[in-house]
């Protein structure tokens, strides 16, 4: 048959044999590009993928951070706003009937009897409206939070205000972004990793056309191939 | 042999296929850098968002909590001088008509203003004591210039996040760009070697070298 002829011919002859060695040699390069090309790609996929879900946790801490701001400024507010405009306030009233009845009742002695009464009667009433306030006012109702040349000690109460809220005063905002700070970085050294591996693939692709050099390209590809890995899995394990 | 037009086809397959290689490789690098570009652009543009998000929120915090402090020492210092005016017009409407009574009241109630007075000092400066935990003492101790601190470096936050905003834009428009030349390229591939295929690798090159310019302009 003609096709056994030929098959025998070209199997007979040395040129023939050499250049289908030549052929099968050339397809194992080109199964090599291959090969390389597609680990380039999924190395490249995998770090693209990991360096876009360590830069959304950075997002996400960046937003907390934000979130964790205005809870805590707006806790603040609100114990200032107790203090200055609900409870101060009230104290200041009862202060001011406590040291006028004080003084009223320290003007009477000597005094006739009329202005002795009128100075008992207004004291009196001044008392009697301390009083009445006092329970109005945790700052004048407490004396730990009186200051021994009169008044209130206004720190000192507003510390105690904020510390019965302990998981408001322990909110770190700071701390929050500082950790989206590091994320951020590692993401981004992540992605320093993708150059090595489009390096991979440009030497890859160039093993295809350059035959000649098709190993030495091929050879390179892998070692930029390995060095991307590298930073990849350093950037993971240390940042 | 072979024929001298079979060999200039082999030459020109040879460079179509040369170029094709390091522009698909040049596509590579580039996406990669774009990639990276994008990302720091991205999370610089993000952060300086946030940092002046943050800032603003401080702000309104320490104008509102530093404002009802220093309100509030006003409004008690209006508090002992009414009391004093109070005194004076009790005092002198007792002299006006003979009472004593409220001349006497008069008098300790001008005495009682100024104790007030003293006494309302020393609580106002109690305000931000240092039993207060370092982030509510900064609301309530802020200063102007201070706030006025802030107001700049929230403005520079947001100057910030709009540059990196605009590089990040121009990082996008290179992986546009490079996604095009990526198409360009796979067509070029599937036409080869003619008129056609050269003009889809010269259009793909040209794409690559606009995502490349594009790339050093998101940088500076």
């Amino acid at each position: 048959m003609p096709g056994e002829l030929f098959e025998r011919t070209t199997i007979e002859t040395p040129a023939v044999a050499v250049s289908e060695m030549q052929e099968t040699s050339h397809d194992r390069g080109q199964g090599g590009v291959a090969i390389l090309l597609a680990v380039a790609a999924v190395v490249a996929a995998i770090v693209g993928a990991r360096a876009s879900m360590v830069s959304s946790d950075a997002n996400d801490s960046w937003q907390s951070s934000l979130r964790t701001e205005v809870k805590r400024s707006a806790a603040a507010m609100n114990d200032v706003q107790e203090l200055y405009q609900t409870d101060l306030p009230t104290a200041t009233e009862i202060l001011r009937a406590q040291i006028l009845a004080a003084e009223l009742q320290a003007a009477e002695p000597g005094q006739s009897p009329t202005v002795h009464q009128a100075l008992e009667v207004e004291a009196g009433v001044q008392s009697q409206l301390a009083l009445a306030l006092s329970p109005g006012s945790d700052l004048a109702g407490n004396s730990t939070y009186a200051l021994p040349s009169g008044g209130y000690d206004l720190g000192k109460r507003l510390s105690d205000i904020r510390s019965q809220n302990a998981q408001l005063l322990a909110l770190d905002p700071d701390g929050l972004q500082a950790t989206g700070d590091s994320l951020a970085q590692k993401a981004l050294l992540l992605t320093y990793a993708l150059i090595p591996t489009g390096l991979c693939a440009l030497l890859g692709v160039l093993a295809q056309p350059l035959r000649r050099r098709r190993n030495a390209l091929l050879g390179s590809g892998v070692v930029a191939l390995a060095v991307g890995v590298v930073m990849a899995i350093g950037v993971e394990v240390l940042a | 042999m072979i024929a001298p037009d079979a060999a200039a086809d082999l030459r020109a397959e040879r460079r179509f296929d040369l170029l094709a290689a390091i522009l698909i490789g040049a596509i590579a690098i580039l996406a990669a850098v774009l990639a990276v570009i994008q990302i720091d652009t991205g999370q610089a543009s993000t952060h300086a968002q946030v940092e002046a998000a943050r800032l603003s929120a401080d702000l309104s915090a320490r104008v509102e909590v530093n404002s009802t402090v220093q309100n509030q020492a006003i409004v008690d210092e209006q508090e002992a001088l009414t009391l004093s005016m109070q005194a004076t017009s009790r005092q002198m409407a007792g002299l006006q008509y003979g009472d004593d009574g409220a001349t006497a009241i008069g008098r300790a109630e001008n005495q009682a203003a100024a104790d007030l007075g003293a006494a309302l000092t020393a609580t106002a400066a109690t305000s931000g004591g240092a039993t207060l935990d370092p982030y509510t003492a900064g609301l309530v101790n802020a200063t102007t210039p201070q706030l006025w601190a802030e107001v700049t470096e929230q403005n520079r936050q947001v100057d910030l996040a709009n540059d990196a905003g605009a590089r990040n834009s121009r990082s996008i428009l290179g992986l546009s760009f490079l996604a095009l030349a990526g198409v360009l390229t796979g067509l070029a591939a599937v036409l080869r070697e003619g008129r056609a295929g050269w003009i889809a690798l010269l259009a793909a090159v040209a794409m690559a070298g606009a995502a490349g310019l594009v790339a050093v302009l998101a940088v500076i």
